[in-house]
């Protein structure tokens, strides 16, 4: 099998912040309902949809809603280097950051060195409501408590496509077949996924446009998840923040 | 009572006077109900999980991280005196090396207890020595803590079978004195572990390009940091051992070392802390101007968000590090005890302060554009986990004073009570 | 040899000393491994053949097309079905995780008389008591349905039949008024429109069908400079779709009435529009300082909606100033071809019976003996009777056209799981079969003979002459199809006014939480609001 690169460009222009993505990402992974005292810091939240303004008051005020996840990053990977126990991992034929729950220790140094808060501790045991837990997808392990998870762009999908393509015997996963769950459930088709390595790809494409833009690039590395937008304003959220706005925030 | 003061009595070392039995209790009677507070708290933490604590998401650090970098740099003295005494020979700092190795075995063994508390799965441990990454600097840190926490056992147990008592088990004397002519050795190896676990403690935050706070650019695999904390720690570590020494004297009313002794301690920490603040203040100004701007962040933005001001910066590099320098160094300021003692003070500070701007500033900025400046305030647990260390600190140096010749040079003339 | 202590110790030393060298402790230690990641408290998802089924939501009134992944007997990921012809592949955030709710700790499972445990024949007897005694009122959430016929026949003669609209169709409400067809068979020609002036419409937020506005929006609207089709928001603040929309004009609350009137006046007067109807007494002024906007402000924003036509005006709230707009701008609304129930006169009822299908904030006039149909307990309920319905998934469910659609359409989804021993609807309790109400409604279908059969994935429909009978319509229609009545079938409603409009006290706002009807969200939706910051808390999202 060649070597593929899994990545995505979202189009902050079509995103209506609903928020499908983050639910349908949660259900796929059997991420756990918020325990009652968790928060947006303490909930675990692989896929998050951040509303951000552009700081403008009155009729000129607009916002935008980005979604955020493990970026995928491709060179000097800030949390595989850190990992006391080789429970993160890229993997060399994916691009895929790969996080082990079973290997975790919990120590979250990763989470110390992830620039994009991407991943999140599991502070509480994983609790359903009694016979709830009927409704586990079989594809994925519940994490227990105290170990760090991330997204891993729903990797039981892509195992579930490359069995496929193996019982077809095709050397090839067909794109169509490896779509991660908030790719899926986008209603407004804002999420573009496929191999960047693919030149040829329809991913590859968009992620070569004028107008796309990954968070922190100046870092050095390399997240596979690309943005669009047709707003400078938005465009510009790609860079660290040069003055410190108080009204960035919602609300 | 009487017959258990006549029973206590007989292990504490001859020719050398302690307080009262009835006394020695109830100093301890405190201690031992924060640390029991703090076992519950820690029982909390197992039982129903890091929820219990106020770290978060976007704080996975916090005040045990904090605390355990501090401790540890302080506890640098005990591998420092065993160098300066074993390997070049400072014959006189042999009076506070019994006392070097108690508070770097509390430290460290302090610092591993809480980490076991603040891992996630503290059952698995052990996955660190069974699938190491050798790139993580957490990995060195391990196992060099690891390591060196055997080392500082083994160096411990000789003072400890030095007791009165157990001197007289003629197998534990012969076991002593094996070990004794060992300590050479363990103080070299000790020496080499800490250099590197201090570096690495360092590395930890220096290699965290994804923090361009404090991110740093370094020789070869290691960032400037890791020189930075082995620099720092042996700098603190003399003058924790000064100020730890002359709180034993203050609080038992003895004389148990020479002031000369504690002159010299100040000097090596004066000098140390000399070179770390030149080695400092290039690294600050190199991360300036090059290491964050290629970042693509702008350096001043950092102290933007109050109360985490440039004055940090300027407060950790002259008032915690140039002042307390010049007042080790300088004969006049140097040979004051009062002087002597504050200048330590700050010397100390400075490692609580530096090791707090990288823990909590690191993680409180803002990375991406639209991130908030978050705060984190610990939990009683937190706290109450971390007090349990102090109290046990407190206990067992409390322990070995008075059990054990920490101060051997006590019984000669001259440092008979000169107080109570 | 005489044991002494110090054998005894030495014993034990060695005991320890050897036990290290015998697999025991590194087995032991090899096995915390396993044990952390398989604490028995932490459950684990049931293996077993996995199949992909077809289904509709039945959490709404809009029935979008579902995917539903079964493991083991049960449902274990939900996704939107492609090409649908309702909801277009595209699902509200909550659907996602609705295949747990059946779990929801607020599931009701037994009958209950004002709190208090109670049994079926004792609701049984109440209600034919009640019944004996004077009129019943049936409350229906999804009219057009086979047990909506069941429904209306209990209500006979004597009582009433009453839906209960939903956001779309309280913004309706003044079309069904001047045109004399009722507001659940009237829709929005969203489709041809190129201006929307929305007031208040969560258009992009959980207003319509999830899929419906929004695929347009995207298509044909998002991240362009000068789009196809311009959406223009008039609210106060800036919700999830005025901070999307083309342009977004603050207006003050309250100030929908009077900004329709102003905007009226300027195309009129302008010339803008073919006057025809008649016109509002506001000047531009007066509707300027309403709205507090510059009188400038709305001419420009007259002139723009006038632009690029057709433009269709809605309010959330059913501002009967805003329809008039609508109609002096020619706006699309149209009337579905399909028999809908007259709006059923004032009554004063001794019971009603409100269906599972009626939003759980719904409460009927006091006076009456409530019997309450609903599968989760929504909390705060003034009912008599809470009786327990089957929960998602667990019976066939019948989803006709989605409020507000311009075209009628008829969908069924197939019970994928068992319910709960005690549970039962509506039109079953009140004598019904919902089975054979079922097959009568695809028998209207079938005669009728228009429009055609959506399958599974399919972008064109088959004519419904092919099928060769009824039941056959019937089995297509569990397996996933759709019938879609034929566009044509649809026609522009016509609307008598005689006078301007004077202004309603309208404060329904809508939203995607709003419009939703079961009584609790789904526990996977603290994502939205609780474990992130995207959503303001719901009232419903209470376990």
């Amino acid at each position: 099998m060649k070597k593929r690169r899994y990545g995505m460009v979202i189009d902050l222009d079509r995103c209506t912040g609903c928020g499908a993505c983050s639910v349908a990402c949660a259900a796929e992974n059997n991420v756990p309902p918020a325990a009652p005292r968790a928060t947006e810091r303490t909930g675990i939240t692989p896929l998050r949809v951040q509303p951000v303004s552009n700081g403008a008051s009155g009729p000129a005020r607009r916002e935008v809603f980005i979604p955020l996840m493990c970026m995928q990053c491709g060179e000097h990977t800030p949390c595989v280097s850190v990992c006391p126990q080789q429970a993160v991992e890229v993997d060399s034929a994916t691009g895929i950051v790969t996080q082990m729950p079973q290997r975790c220790l919990g120590c979250r140094y990763c989470m110390t060195a992830c620039p994009y808060h991407a991943r999140y501790f599991n502070w509480w045991d994983p609790e359903w409501p009694a016979g709830m837990e009927k409704t586990l997808n079989p594809g994925v392990a519940t994490r227990m408590r105290g170990v760090v998870e991330k997204c891993n762009l729903c990797h039981s999908r892509l195992h579930a496509a490359e069995d496929k393509a193996a019982a077809a015997n095709q050397r090839e996963v067909n794109p169509a077949d490896y779509v991660p769950a908030c790719v899926e459930a986008c209603p407004t088709g804002a999420i573009l996924f496929g191999d960047l390595a693919d030149e040829t790809s329809a991913v590859a494409r968009a992620a070569r446009a004028p107008q796309a833009f990954r968070l922190l690039e100046k870092l050095g590395t390399e997240p596979k998840v690309y943005y669009r937008s047709n707003r400078p304003w938005v465009r510009a959220l790609a860079e660290p923040r040069t003055v410190p706005a108080k009204e960035v925030q919602r609300g | 009572m009487a017959s258990y003061a006549v029973a206590d009595r007989r292990w504490i070392e001859r020719g050398v006077e302690r307080t009262s039995t009835l006394r020695f209790a109830l100093w301890l009677v405190p201690w031992a109900l924060l640390l029991a507070l703090g076992v519950y708290a820690a029982g909390l933490c197992l039982r129903f999980g890091l929820n219990q604590t106020n770290m978060d998401n976007r704080f996975p650090f916090g005040l045990w991280i904090f605390l355990d970098l501090s401790i540890i740099a302080l506890g640098a003295g005990a591998f420092f005196t065993g160098f300066l005494v074993y390997i070049l020979k400072f014959k006189e700092l042999k009076a506070v090396l019994n006392t070097a190795v108690v508070v770097g075995f509390i430290c460290y063994s302090g610092a591993v207890g809480i980490l076991m508390i603040d891992v996630g799965q503290p059952l698995r441990a052990w996955f660190t020595f069974w699938h190491p990454n050798t790139h993580s600097m957490l990995t060195e840190v391990t196992f060099c803590i690891t390591c060196y926490l055997v080392v500082l056992l083994f160096e411990y147990i000789p003072v400890l079978l030095r007791n009165r008592q157990l001197r007289r088990v003629p197998s534990f004397l012969i076991f002593e004195h094996r070990l004794h002519l060992l300590v050479p050795v363990l103080a070299a190896v000790g020496t080499l572990l800490s250099f590197f676990h201090q570096g690495s403690l360092g590395g930890l935050y220096g290699v965290l390009r994804g923090r361009p706070f404090a991110f740093r650019e370094g020789i070869a695999i290691w960032p400037s940091t890791f020189f930075l904390f082995i620099l720092s720690a042996i700098a603190a570590g003399p003058s924790f051992l000064l100020l730890i020494t002359s709180l034993v004297e203050k609080v038992t009313g003895r004389k148990l070392v020479e002031f000369s002794v504690l002159c010299r301690l100040g000097r090596i920490s004066g000098l140390l802390t000399a070179v770390y603040v030149a080695a400092k203040a290039v690294d600050t100004l190199a991360w300036l101007n090059r290491t964050s701007p290629s970042l693509g962040f702008a350096p001043w933005e950092f102290y933007s968000y109050k109360p985490f001001g440039t004055w940090l910066m300027l407060a950790e590099i002259v008032l915690f590090g140039l002042v307390p320098a010049v007042l080790l160094l300088h004969p006049k300021t140097a040979s004051r005890r009062g002087w002597l003692i504050s200048a330590a003070l700050l010397v100390c500070g400075g490692i609580l302060l530096n090791r707090f701007i990288l823990t909590v500033q690191t993680l409180a900025l803002p990375t991406l554009a639209f991130d908030e400046f978050v705060s984190y305030l610990p939990s009683w647990q937190e706290v109450a986990s971390f007090g349990a260390v102090v109290a046990y600190g407190v206990i067992v140096y409390s322990l070995s004073y008075r059990y054990l010749p920490l101060f051997p040079q006590e019984k000669r003339e001259g440092y008979r009570v000169s107080g109570r | 040899m005489k044991p002494s202590r110090r054998n005894l110790l030495a014993l034990g030393g060695g005991a320890m000393a050897g036990v290290v060298f015998t697999p025991l402790p590194w087995k032991l230690l090899d096995d915390t491994a396993i044990w952390t990641q398989n604490w028995p408290w932490i459950p684990q998802p049931a293996r077993g053949p996995v199949e992909v089924k077809a289904a509709a939501c039945s959490l709404c009134p809009h029935g979008c097309g579902l995917q539903v992944r079964m493991a083991a007997g049960f449902p274990v990921g939900v996704s939107g079905a492609p090409a649908h012809p309702v909801s277009g592949g595209a699902l509200c955030p909550l659907a996602f995780g609705a295949h747990q709710l059946n779990w929801h700790p607020r599931r009701l499972h037994e009958v209950r008389r004002r709190g208090r445990a109670a049994s079926w024949d004792a609701a049984s007897m109440a209600l034919r008591a009640a019944a004996a005694e004077g009129p019943v009122a049936v409350i229906d959430g999804r009219p057009g349905r086979g047990a909506s016929a069941i429904l209306r026949d209990f209500a006979g003669k004597s009582g009433a039949y009453i839906t209960a609209p939903g956001p779309e169709e309280r913004s309706l409400a003044p079309y069904a008024a001047w045109s004399g067809v009722p507001a659940s068979a009237l829709g929005y020609d969203l489709e041809s429109a190129r201006t929307i002036i929305s007031f208040g419409a969560p258009l992009l937020d959980g207003w319509g069908t999830p899929g419906r506005f929004t695929r347009l929006w995207s298509t044909h609207a998002a991240g362009l400079g000068d789009p196809e089709l311009r959406l223009i928001q008039i609210e106060p603040g800036l919700s999830h779709t005025a901070t999307l929309a083309w342009r977004w004009v603050p207006a003050r609350p309250g100030s929908d009435a009077a900004l329709a009137a102003g905007l009226a006046r300027v195309l009129v007067e302008e010339r803008l529009v073919p006057a025809k109807g008649p016109v509002p007494a506001t000047s531009v002024a007066d509707a300027a300082g309403a709205a507090g906007l510059p009188a400038d402000a709305i001419v420009e924003l007259a002139r723009m909606i006038a632009q690029r036509a057709p433009a269709l005006a809605i309010s959330v709230d059913g501002e009967p100033a805003v329809a008039a707009l609508n109609l002096l701008l020619g706006g699309g609304i149209v009337q579905r071809r399909e028999t809908a129930a007259p709006q059923a006169a004032a009554i004063a009822p001794r019971a009603v019976v409100i269906d599972a299908t009626v939003p759980w904030e719904y409460e009927p006039a006091s006076g009456a003996e409530v019997f309450r149909f609903a599968a989760w307990d929504g909390g705060g309920s003034k009912a008599d009777w809470l009786l327990p319905a089957p929960g998602f998934l667990e019976e066939i469910t019948e989803h006709p056209s989605a409020p507000g659609s311009a075209v009628a359409s008829y969908a069924l989804s197939p019970a994928l799981m068992d319910a709960p021993a005690d549970v039962r609807g509506a039109a079953a309790f009140v004598g019904g079969t919902p089975a054979d109400a079922v097959l009568a409604r695809c028998q209207e279908i079938f005669r009728a003979r228009n429009g055609g059969l959506y399958r599974r994935g399919a972008k064109d429909a088959v004519p419904l002459a092919s099928l060769e009978s009824a039941a056959r319509l019937q089995d297509e229609l569990l397996a996933g199809a759709v019938w879609v009545d034929d566009p044509a079938g649809s026609r522009k409603v016509r609307c008598e006014l005689k006078e301007w409009p004077a202004a309603a006290a309208g404060t329904h706002r809508g939203g995607w939480a709003d419009a939703w009807s079961a009584p609790v969200l789904p526990p996977l939706a603290t994502k939205l609001y609780q474990e992130s910051n995207l959503r303001e808390v719901p009232a419903r999202s209470r376990i």
